[in-house]
């Protein structure tokens, strides 16, 4: 309604924020496309060139489908048990499984190369029952490896956006498929998972979107080493002398990656009630 | 499914747990646990010159960025809100999707690119890199304060103290701004946690006087174990303790609401 | 002071939907209730009031003066919302300390307004409370307090009692009109229910699509409606489509029936009207000679306490009733002056 809040009011109050992202975000992200094109286009050429870019572009499609499937399946059945707590139990659990969120990647990194690095917790565990710590410890430095690293603060982002959906989810439902005759697995599997899919897929998307364009935690476990391309960017980018316009073209192919995830997410998003 | 769960919980705290322990153990060494106790590493990382300008940075870049968004999320937020039309609310969507959209990476190469040049020779200064933390938590802020904002039905309450004879400024200051204060105080732990983390933008960013504690931390990763994990326990239990509060602060707004409901 | 519509439209931007050609004038002291389903404008009537939307054409005048131009915050008027609106952070003395708050009146006298105003309904008690911590209806009191203590020219409802068990919507109900009539001030009432309207307005206004369809006393509304919507709207109703066949005499699917023709042509389409209490059961052998009355057997028979509520199955269609009268009916008798014609529906 007009008479709340006086409209230039509120352009004014847009105006320091739509500054500040214009300055800080959107110039530096076109800077960047338009570096691509800089030398008309033949950057892309260069790219398409060099087979360390396609290894890393293997590697991250590899890392961008195991971490977030992975994820996906874990943080469904976490949201499933979460869903039966009390309440009150639930928001503690909540809590605690959301504090990977706002950790640096660099914790994470570190606490997995004490947990499954060559001299780790678990490799020397299955060392003593015979496996070959060389294979077990190098795992973790593998894109599926590094996969299981990254599901520590993507799980709790689909538990985040799963959740909801399974609580709101009408429990009738359930009882009134059993009480048509299908089995706990079936009623599972027919009744809810149809309906809460959106929010599967948004979350699947999201996080996807967040593996493929990370790159902290595989710098702090294995260098540059990993074949993943935002460390193939990452070396071109801080080593001096380097071939900017193809770092721009190695950009805009992570950035199309990431937003067309991001894109199929939010068109898959379960529509707000209100 | 109780099982998996159980799984998770264990495998949300082992690597947690082991950076405690390593961090207070004499020799770790090709053995499955450290041997001996000693505080040493932590007195060492207090006593590192570069970690303790490190930190000291990192806390001043946090209150920077909490304040930062304090000024410039809350009047975008209300504006988003009140705001309201169909335009505004994608506009809105989208900026929040950007940074997942566009990986820190990303605009860290950008921020390179555009800062570097002589008109904007900002690379390296500390406003600059405090102005990509904000970048990266404004979205965080607008999103979490736009919804409660929603959700408090705010425009209700202006209605009605202005039907009373408040004027705008009067029914912000009596009206919104008090039913706000807990989740702003909320969001901005969670913006300090975000910040107090942030590596990838700050890594390729921050001048070598300037960097921050996540970037110095790595370097200690190839150093001895013991000092490694102390100096991450120390990032780790800041980011604890921001989160924690942060969400026991929401859960106090929520049972607030809860009651108003009744 | 009175409140004024004056030829006042309004449509939202961007649609059809509004109100128009609204003209209307609430007297000092009187309570005047708008009803009509829901999208029929009532509300948009009282955001144009309240200051909330501004009207395209037409004058908003208050006490004589033209306000379409001024803020809600200078229209000194009293609103009651739907859900009250209470501010969840105040006590509820601070609540309606709030309108003099704002108006610079000192923290002590403030203060002692705000809790003689709790006690006039009833909530002196619970100054100190928050409110999170009451009921619907004491909620509802507090609100009417705080919209009644610094004295506005008018006082606007929306929906006041919809929120509320239907038990405690009869109380409220009276407790609105004693405090209304205690300040002596123009109140208006938008509310979807008819029952509410006619049972404390002294005007009841009748909204379709965004125009008024009729103004009257609720005893005018009920009894003489304007036509067959207003009619079904307020009340239950008999309602035929029908001809007039000769001075004094109507044709309906139910057979011919005698009434006052009011000297309209033979032929002319009519909607015939009768309140099912003023229809009289037979329960003895029915005089078919008669034209009044209908032999016939019961299709539906309501128990509602007090009265049945009795649909006749007679030849050609149904006849609502409505008695006291236990045991079989066989038929009715329509009285000629229970009948009345309305405009034929199109």
């Amino acid at each position: 309604m007009s008479a709340r809040v006086p409209t230039s009011m509120l352009a004014a109050f847009a105006v320091p924020g739509s500054v500040v992202l214009g300055l800080f975000f959107l110039i530096p992200v076109c800077a960047v496309l338009v570096g691509a094109f800089a030398d008309s286009g033949s950057a892309f050429g260069r790219l398409a060139g060099d087979p360390v870019f396609w290894n890393g572009l293997r590697g991250t499609m590899v890392l961008g489908t195991v971490a977030p499937l992975f994820s996906l399946v874990v943080g469904f059945c976490v949201a499933l048990a979460l869903a039966r707590f009390a309440p009150g139990l639930r928001t503690a659990a909540l809590i605690a499984i959301s504090l990977p969120l706002t950790f640096s990647g660099l914790i994470v990194a570190y606490g997995f190369i004490l947990l499954l690095g060559r001299a780790g917790f678990v490799t020397l565990l299955l060392a003593k029952l015979g496996f070959d710590p060389a294979v077990i410890g190098g795992f973790i430095f593998s894109p599926v490896g590094l996969g299981l690293a990254y599901s520590y603060y993507l799980v709790p982002r689909v538990v985040l956006i799963v959740l909801p959906a399974i609580s709101n989810f009408d429990r009738n439902q359930m009882l009134a498929s059993r009480s048509l005759g299908a089995g706990s697995f079936r009623t599972l599997t027919e009744v809810m998972l149809p309906q809460i899919l959106p929010s599967l897929i948004a979350a699947y998307c999201l996080t996807a979107a967040v593996a493929v364009g990370a790159y902290g935690t595989a710098l702090a476990l294995a260098g540059t080493q990993v074949n993943i391309l935002p460390l193939v960017l990452y070396s071109k980018i801080s080593e001096t002398g380097t071939d900017l316009p193809a770092a721009s073209a190695a950009s805009i192919v992570l950035v199309a990656i990431c937003a067309v995830v991001v894109s199929i997410g939010e068109a898959m998003r379960p529509q707000r009630k209100s | 499914m109780p099982f998996v769960a159980i799984a998770y919980l264990i495998f949300l705290a082992a690597p947690v747990l082991l950076l405690f322990v390593g961090s207070f153990g004499e020799v770790w060494s090709g053995t499955l646990l450290p041997s001996g106790f000693t505080w040493r590493w932590y007195q060492e990382v207090a006593g590192d010159p570069s970690f303790r300008r490190a930190f000291t940075t990192s806390l001043k870049i946090v209150a920077t960025t909490c304040i930062l968004n304090i000024l410039i999320g809350l009047p975008l937020a209300y504006a988003i809100h009140a705001g309201a039309r169909g335009g505004v609310r994608l506009a809105a969507r989208i900026v929040t999707l950007m940074p997942i959209a566009v990986p820190e990476l990303v605009l860290a190469f950008g921020f390179i690119l555009v800062f570097s040049s002589d008109a904007l020779p900002w690379l390296g200064s500390f406003w600059l890199l405090a102005a990509g933390h904000l970048v990266l938590t404004l979205p965080y802020t607008v999103t979490a304060l736009v919804a409660d904002m929603d959700q408090l039905g705010l425009a209700e309450y202006e209605h009605a103290a202005a039907t009373l004879g408040a004027s705008f400024p009067a029914r912000m200051w009596d009206v919104t701004l008090p039913q706000l204060h807990t989740s702003l105080l909320s969001c901005m732990l969670t913006v300090a946690a975000l910040s107090i983390g942030e590596f990838q933008l700050s890594n390729l960013v921050s001048g070598f006087l300037s960097r921050t504690y996540p970037v110095v931390l790595l370097q200690a990763f190839y150093g001895a174990t013991g000092f490694a994990c102390a100096a991450t326990v120390v990032l780790l239990g800041l980011a604890m303790i921001a989160s924690l509060t942060s969400g026991l602060t929401a859960r106090v707004t929520g049972r607030r609401k809860v009651g108003a409901g009744a | 002071m009175t409140l004024r519509y004056d030829q006042v439209s309004y449509s939202y931007p961007g649609t059809s939907t509004g109100v128009f050609d609204i003209a209307l004038e609430i007297g000092r002291g009187e309570l005047l209730a708008i009803i009509g389903a829901s999208g029929s404008g009532k509300s948009t009537i009282l955001k144009l009031l309240a200051g909330f939307l501004k009207p395209d054409t037409g004058r908003i005048l208050i006490d004589g003066k033209d306000v379409g131009a001024s803020l809600p915050e200078a229209r000194r008027l009293g609103v009651v919302f739907q859900n009250y609106a209470l501010f969840p952070h105040m006590r509820l003395w601070e609540n309606i300390a709030y309108p003099l708050k704002v108006r610079g009146i000192a923290k002590q006298e403030r203060r002692a307004r705000a809790i003689e105003m709790l006690g006039r309904v009833g909530m002196g008690k619970r100054a100190e409370d928050y409110p999170a911590e009451l009921s619907g209806g004491q909620q509802q009191r507090v609100a009417l307090a705080r919209a009644l203590v610094f004295e506005p020219q008018g006082l606007l409802l929306d929906e006041p009692l919809s929120a509320l068990d239907a038990g405690l919507r009869l109380e409220m109900r009276d407790e609105i009109l004693r405090v209304q009539r205690q300040a002596g001030i123009a109140t208006l009432l938008v509310t979807h229910d008819q029952e509410e309207a006619l049972s404390i307005a002294d005007k009841v206004v009748m909204m379709r699509d965004g125009r008024i369809v009729q103004i009257g006393t609720p005893r005018e509304l009920y009894e003489t409606p304007a036509d067959a919507s207003v009619a079904a709207f307020v009340g239950q109703s008999n309602l035929w489509p029908g001809s007039i066949s000769g001075d004094g005499m109507v044709t309906t699917p139910v057979g011919a029936l005698a009434c006052d023709t009011q000297g309209k042509s033979i032929g002319a389409k009519v909607t015939v009207f009768v309140r099912p209490e003023r229809v009289e059961p037979i329960t003895g052998p029915v005089d078919a000679s008669n034209p009044c009355c209908f032999a016939g057997s019961m299709s539906a028979d309501r128990y509602l306490g007090p009265v049945r509520r009795i649909d006749m199955a007679v030849a050609g269609g149904a006849i609502r009733l409505e008695t006291h009268l236990r045991g079989p009916i066989t038929g009715v008798t329509i009285p000629h002056d229970a009948i009345r014609l309305l405009p034929p529906t199109s």
